[in-house]
């Protein structure tokens, strides 16, 4: 009886640890994708592009900062992105692992070239893909261009791209709810747009660097309808209620002196000016604001010129956007979510309106009203004399 | 059982033929008229002499012999009634209670012409004073500790527990070491099965020697194979009065400073002295940090191995190249990495226990310097495992019962060893047998894991919390219905 239950313990043991440890993968075993980039090759397939650390050049504090590379770029020509990945799996030493990635980078070659809808799919269906990590278009160079570029204060150039994102407040551009707004019938994606500038570092040096310069507003099929520069987009983000910091500076009426606001708790609200007549549509954003800057002669304690100044900005948030707003229903892709928003609200209209709603979505007329609340004038009143 | 004889010759020559080379007993007689009719016997070493020769001799040698208040039949009578001035005197009828009553360090007094031996409890011996115990302290509460005799115990809770319904039922156990046992507990508010278990346990025990009250443990435990102890033991005394005023049960042993509580759940070794002594708010927090850092030091390495070898997609990134940088050139896998650096980290523990004081820091130089820092240089251990280790170390002994961590230990090994070989699949199998088998395992009736399973809403606020006092007295009730 004991010698059978021992027997018993030390098969199970034998089969376990025969099994099982050539099962795991030490993490000096495994190659670690912080960044990926599609782009477009002429025959149509694709190349990919992984962007890998290289874990023994990270761990000297200071060393490492100069001359020798912290990553290593690896690309491989392919039909999907898959076929890729193993074309460079098989160029390395370790097990790529694409969990920890923090940054796709697509080129708008590729985009313009290729149906992009199909680049989705291979991202979402494999279980592996982390889609905590954010999409983003690359103007002008090729993704690969992008992921070998270096960083003056990041190791990575998809660090900094992903860092740079988070803290200017967008974190809701992950490639999850990219992929969710591309699945949605009444919302286009907007996708974050970097272009590789070149920036000068200090006296002696100049290094490109890939910076944020606007939105791209994709439609049904994933193909890019037009551009938002950076204060667009802003607008945009805050219209599509995904936005939580805004700022602005308005000349003032007189056109002598500006004034800087910073606007915090936005919302915006959608709703139809005649309940089920959905042909008009009223936009409103809100927001509190906090006055930074003040050149003009008003002085701020003063209650009238309170009133007016707010007044004048929901004067001028709601021009500005207007036109932004004009925009992005010229170009026929839904990026605020307002078929989305009338979706839920009006479903037995939607039933006639989903099948080609971007062509609807231009015919409806959008008003934007603005409802921002001065808060604070800061610390002084009027100008300093 | 053979009686005492009437001659006194034929009791000495039996006395001297049973303590035959032992040095330490003396004879010491008593002759009238050129024949011996007195014998003392006694043990030395083991009897207060000051009282022998005070209550014994004294009266013996100067008064002479008593005046009589009664006729008296027997010499040994005599002595009993009217001369020795000694509350605990009794008789002994046969040779075999003499020789152990003798060897328990009575005075035996053997007269001519007498069928019994007239025994007198003068026994006293060196004894360890009281003393604050050193691996149960506190912060606040009583400083005292067992000692080793059990009277000063059964007094130590007698002065805690002032009532009649505190009983202590003796037990004699071990065929050469004859240990007091006693049986502790509250009548009426012990529970009646526990205790006829317990006493008919305690009748079965066959042991040559019993040492350390360690010795009747095993024998109570039900579970022998488990490797989570059934009996709680301490040397604390305010502990054990608590217990018996909860209903538990405590069995002194002659000889050790560990008295033994039954029946124990899980959670009572997790749980200190100090939680009671301290402001309840103080207490929920300390819990909590104890609780936590069980199941670190428990699971640390194996969520370690698990997580970095199988899982390493649920690190967060710049953590897991981090741990990939430390890792880059060792040249062991993280188990057996991590296994190596537990298997050191208990070698050292086990060797702090055993080196005399004035090698203590040795160890700690050897382990600190020679082990860590010098094999993380040499790239044999990575960083990370060392920090994982020593973590685990450190959340062990927050526990505050010793001999509760030992299980604790234990099943780290083989939680450690399953997570390398199947990663979370593995530690998760650990933990559920782990849990199968406490949920099956029983301290004498009680469910080990109660009040959490089998589910008590009452007794849980004692486990998680402890609530004040007075909440558990039920007096916010009272106060309500006024």
């Amino acid at each position: 009886m004991t010698r059978s239950v021992l027997l018993t313990i030390v098969f199970l043991l034998l089969v376990l640890s025969s099994s099982g440890c050539t099962d795991f993968v030490e993490p000096n075993q495994l190659a670690f994708v912080i960044g990926t980039g599609v782009d477009h090759v002429e025959d149509g397939t694709m190349e990919v592009s992984q962007q890998i650390v290289i874990p023994s050049q990270l761990s000297g504090q200071a060393e490492s900062s100069g001359n020798s590379n912290s990553f290593v770029v690896m690309s491989a020509k392919g039909r999907g992105i898959f076929e890729a990945s193993q074309k460079i799996q098989k160029k390395m030493s370790r097990r790529v692992m694409t969990s920890h990635r923090i940054l796709n980078a697509i080129s708008e070659e590729f985009l313009i070239k290729n149906d992009g809808r199909k680049l989705f799919d291979k991202l979402n269906r494999d279980p592996a893909n982390n889609l905590r990590d954010i999409t983003v278009l690359i103007k002008g160079r090729s993704a690969k261009d992008y992921l070998m570029l270096k960083h003056p204060i990041e190791r990575l150039s998809s660090i900094s791209s992903g860092k740079e994102l988070q803290i200017n407040g967008l974190r809701r551009f992950s490639t999850r709810q990219f992929i969710l707004d591309s699945l949605s019938e009444g919302i286009r994606p907007l996708l974050p747009v970097l272009e590789i500038k070149d920036f000068k570092e200090n006296d002696k040096k100049t290094d490109p660097i890939a910076v944020l310069s606007g939105f791209a507003a994709l439609n049904k099929k994933l193909k890019v309808k037009g551009i938002l520069d950076v204060d667009e987009s802003s607008a945009v983000i805050w219209m599509a209620g995904k936005g939580s910091f805004h700022a602005i500076t308005i000349p003032w009426k007189n056109g002598k002196g500006i004034l800087a606001f910073r606007l915090t708790h936005l919302q915006r609200r959608i709703r139809s000016v005649h309940g089920n007549d959905l042909k008009r549509i009223i936009l409103t954003v809100k927001a509190q604001a906090y006055l930074i800057e003040n050149t003009t002669s008003l002085d701020m304690s003063e209650v009238d010129n309170m009133i007016e100044v707010q007044k004048y900005v929901n004067e001028e948030i709601q021009k500005e956007f207007q036109i932004t707003m004009n925009k992005v229903q010229q170009w026929e892709t839904d990026v605020i979510g307002i078929g989305e928003h009338l979706h839920r609200k009006y479903p037995y209209w939607w039933k006639a309106q989903k099948d080609d709603w971007d062509d609807n979505f231009k015919k409806v007329q959008v008003t934007v009203k603005s409802n921002i609340r001065l808060k604070s004038v800061g610390t002084s009143g009027g100008q300093i004399k | 059982m053979s009686a005492i004889s009437r001659n006194l010759k034929e009791n000495e020559a039996f006395l001297r033929e049973r303590f035959f080379n032992c040095s330490d007993i003396v004879f010491r007689s008593f002759a009238l008229n050129d024949e011996n009719v007195l014998l003392l016997v006694y043990l030395d070493g083991m009897t207060r002499l000051q009282g022998i020769e005070d209550n014994i001799l004294k009266p013996l040698i100067f008064n002479g012999l008593p005046q009589g208040i009664d006729r008296l039949s027997t010499l040994a009578e005599t002595f009993r009634r009217e001369w020795l001035p000694l509350t605990n005197l009794f008789t002994d009828e046969t040779q075999e209670d003499l020789v152990q009553h003798i060897l328990q360090g009575n005075l035996g007094i053997l007269v001519d012409g007498d069928a019994s031996a007239l025994i007198a409890q003068v026994h006293g011996y060196e004894t360890r004073g009281i003393q604050e115990p050193k691996k149960e302290s506190t912060l606040r509460g009583s400083k005292e500790g067992f000692v080793e005799n059990i009277r000063t115990n059964t007094s130590l809770i007698r002065r805690r527990i002032i009532h009649p319904d505190l009983k202590m039922e003796s037990y004699t156990i071990g065929k050469f070491t004859q240990t007091e046992v006693i049986l502790a507990y509250m009548q009426g508010i012990a529970d009646e099965k526990v205790l006829s278990e317990v006493r008919g346990k305690l009748g079965k025990i066959e042991l040559n020697g019993v040492i350390e009250s360690a010795y009747i443990e095993e024998w109570l435990e039900n579970n022998s194979f488990s490797i989570f102890s059934q009996i709680q033991n301490t040397e604390r005394p305010d502990i054990v009065a608590a217990s018996l005023i909860e209903g538990k049960v405590a069995l002194l042993t002659n000889g050790t400073p560990f008295a033994l509580i039954l029946p124990i759940t899980f959670w009572s070794g997790l749980q200190s002295a100090d939680d009671y002594f301290e402001r309840f708010v103080f207490v929920i927090l300390n819990r909590f940090i104890r609780y936590v850092m069980t199941f670190i030091s428990l699971a640390l390495p194996a969520l370690y191995v698990a997580l970095s070898t199988f899982h390493p997609e649920m690190i967060p990134s710049s953590l897991m190249i981090g741990i990939a940088t430390a890792r880059e050139n060792s040249p062991f896998p993280s188990v057996m990495e991590v296994f190596i650096m537990m298997f050191i980290f208990d070698g050292l523990q086990e060797a702090g226990v055993h080196l005399p004081n004035q090698l203590g820091p040795v160890v700690s130089i050897i382990g600190a310097l020679v082990i860590g820092q010098a094999a993380v240089e040499a790239g044999i251990i990575s960083t990370p495992i060392i920090i994982v280790i020593s973590l685990t170390g450190i959340a062990a002994y927050t526990i505050p019962r010793y001999s509760a961590t030992l299980p604790f230990r234990l099943v780290r090994y083989l939680l450690m060893f399953i997570s390398g070989m199947l990663g979370f699949v593995g530690f998760a199998f650990g933990i559920i047998f782990l849990l199968i088998h406490l949920v099956m395992l029983e301290s004498f009736g009680t469910p080990y894991l109660s009040p959490v399973a089998p589910f008590d809403g009452r007794r849980i606020k004692d486990m998680i919390i402890r609530y004040p006092f007075w909440i558990k007295n039920g007096r916010n009730k009272k106060w309500r219905q006024r």
